[in-house]
């Protein structure tokens, strides 16, 4: 009887695959990334690297001595109070990261996570910094997501592209884009300056692209403007998803059109703007396997840490880099993307 | 002009998003006498599944897609018009009720979907996002749908899903509807495990698969 190997796929769903399944599904998954990102593929040696890490025995994988790499978080102080219902402030928050968890930096943010509504409290969240900045010794980043959705009507003053689209009014979707985008960059440049002043190591601006490409483009251009106002300040800039949605199609950063740029093409936007750690986004596919999922992962990321010459960090998170779509990911797929992508594709953190 | 000419020219129009260069070649289709409805569904439909599963893949971006859409259902106007002009009645696929789940703002796919199932002869009603199961069937009464069309972006508003087919199931009315289920978390197991009827992974496959639903 042909020997099957514990798995998961990209649903978290525990199955069982032969050797020679999980072999195709890595070749599959590669070359797929390397289709669509127009990339090489892996090397026969990293799949069979990979096809190891997957199958490896051990319910966790680790790296070997010397690999470790540093950790960057986003939606920081939500993930113990919020996400776990662990009833304690943000400044506690903060501390049990740094002290129980031994995390390398963490985030503060607020559980709007959005630029926008952080406008009105910000000096609830300046006083929230400073206080975490007398008490704590790691990296504090403040974060929050550009969304770009909140400026449309009735939340905010433009026009609803969303809407504007599938009724063929797509210079007036591309107009109202182009003014949220405006919009975007000084409430980001805004409360991102007040956190800087008060104290913050850098600025998170996560799930980039969330709401498309003029998501992107705001996130760049208020990231210049800031790494130009600070430029001692580190900036983070984390990924929504594997290539940028073009629901504009026609913004440009720096001459280069941003709607369909891959991993590899993002950072490259990124590092010119100013961003000093990029994390790259791989969206997890539900119906295939982990071997399908993370070869496809380690593909985008070897190129992007191969072009890049700021720190990437991949989202290892529910649903990106591999990780399955579940609400709690189980430990031995997060191990194996972790140890996948930190030895196989080189990235400087996670 | 070949009927394999206007065929290519079709499937251009549609990369292309070219009002009219497509409609020159459903009027040239008319002009030598062959089949509108063959010529839509072999050249216009196949070429706008193209344009979805490029669009998938970040090579043409939204406004094309709509832009494209747009001009698709300008082509079955015109085929519509033609086919009333000989007569008969051009058929109406089916209806299909589409909606974002209750709790889940996403709806950026699934406005995609609805934008690409319309241009397959099949009348879309979109209920938008964060509709409850509740208020689906209550319009797909309302519209005698065929079809109805669930999308959940999160693995917390998946179960939305499961509650569609069990309310279905409890008022007696689990029969009268095909369902489709899609979304990130959602999965042919998925579908499988809560009895839906299809499961799509995108827009492209979503057409094909609401097409098979209707025997087409």
């Amino acid at each position: 009887m042909t020997k099957k190997y514990l798995t998961r796929y990209g649903d978290n769903y525990v199955g069982e695959l032969t050797e020679a399944e999980i072999r195709q599904d890595i070749e599959d998954g590669t070359l797929d990334a390397a289709d669509r990102g127009q990339i090489p593929a892996m090397s026969q040696d990293e799949m069979d690297y990979l096809y190891e890490i997957i199958t490896s025995p051990q319910k966790i994988v680790s790296v070997e001595p010397g690999k470790e790499v540093v950790v960057s978080f986003d939606a920081g102080t939500l993930k113990l109070p919020t996400r776990n219902g662990i009833p304690m402030d943000r400044l506690q928050a903060v501390i049990t990261q740094e002290r129980a968890l031994a995390s390398d930096s963490t985030e503060l943010c607020h559980v709007d996570y959005s630029y926008k509504p952080i406008k009105p409290i910000i000096s609830e969240e300046r006083q929230a910094m400073e206080q975490i900045q007398l008490m704590t010794t790691i990296p504090v980043l403040y974060g929050a997501m550009p969304n770009l959705g909140l400026y449309t009507k009735p939340d905010g003053p433009c026009d609803n592209w969303a809407e504007l689209l599938p009724a063929g009014k797509i210079t007036e979707a591309m107009e109202a884009q182009e003014e949220a985008v405006e919009h975007a960059i000084k409430d980001i440049v805004f409360v991102a300056s007040s956190m800087i002043e008060s104290g913050a190591d850098g600025i998170n601006l996560d799930t980039v692209g969330a709401s498309g490409d003029a998501d992107v483009k705001a996130s760049l251009e208020a990231v210049r403007i800031l790494s130009k106002k600070y430029p001692t300040t580190g900036f983070e800039v984390g990924m929504a998803g594997e290539f940028n949605l073009g629901m504009h199609g026609e913004l440009t950063f720096d001459g280069e059109v941003l709607a369909g740029m891959y991993p590899h093409k993002q950072v490259l936007m990124a590092q010119q703007a100013g961003v000093g750690i990029f994390g790259m986004a791989v969206n997890t596919n539900s119906s295939q396997s982990l071997a399908w999922n993370l070869a496809r992962v380690v593909t985008f990321a070897k190129e992007t840490a191969k072009v890049a010459t700021i720190p990437v960090h991949a989202n290892v998170g529910m649903g990106v880099g591999g990780i399955p779509l579940s609400i709690i990911p189980a430990a031995d797929a997060v191990s194996r993307v972790d140890k996948a992508l930190v030895e196989i594709a080189g990235l400087d953190g996670l | 002009m070949s009927k394999e000419d206007i065929i290519r020219d079709a499937i251009e129009s549609m990369h292309k998003g070219n009002e009219k260069l497509a409609i020159e070649a459903m009027e040239r289709a008319i002009a030598e006498g062959l089949d509108p409805v063959e010529i839509l569904a072999d050249g216009f439909s196949a070429g706008i599944r193209e344009v979805g599963d490029l669009f998938s893949r970040g090579t043409v971006f939204l406004p094309q897609l709509m832009m494209t859409a747009d001009v698709m259902q300008k082509v079955s106007a015109l085929v519509d018009k033609e086919i009333a002009s000989r007569g008969l009645t051009a058929e109406k696929k089916g209806v299909m009720v589409i909606a974002t789940v209750q709790a889940d703002v996403h709806d950026i796919g699934k406005g995609i979907v609805a934008s690409l199932v319309k241009t397959q002869g099949i009348e879309v009603i979109d209920l938008g996002r964060d509709v409850p199961v509740e208020t689906i069937i209550e319009r797909a009464e309302e519209h005698k749908a065929d079809i109805i069309g669930t999308s959940a972006l999160l693995t917390t508003t998946l179960n939305e899903q499961k509650k569609l087919e069990e309310m279905l199931k409890s008022e007696g009315l689990r029969d009268k509807y095909k369902t489709m289920v899609g979304g990130a978390p959602a999965t042919q197991r998925w579908a499988d495990r809560i009895g839906a009827d299809a499961y799509a992974e995108d827009a492209g496959e979503a057409v094909v698969k609401a097409l098979a639903l209707l025997g087409h």
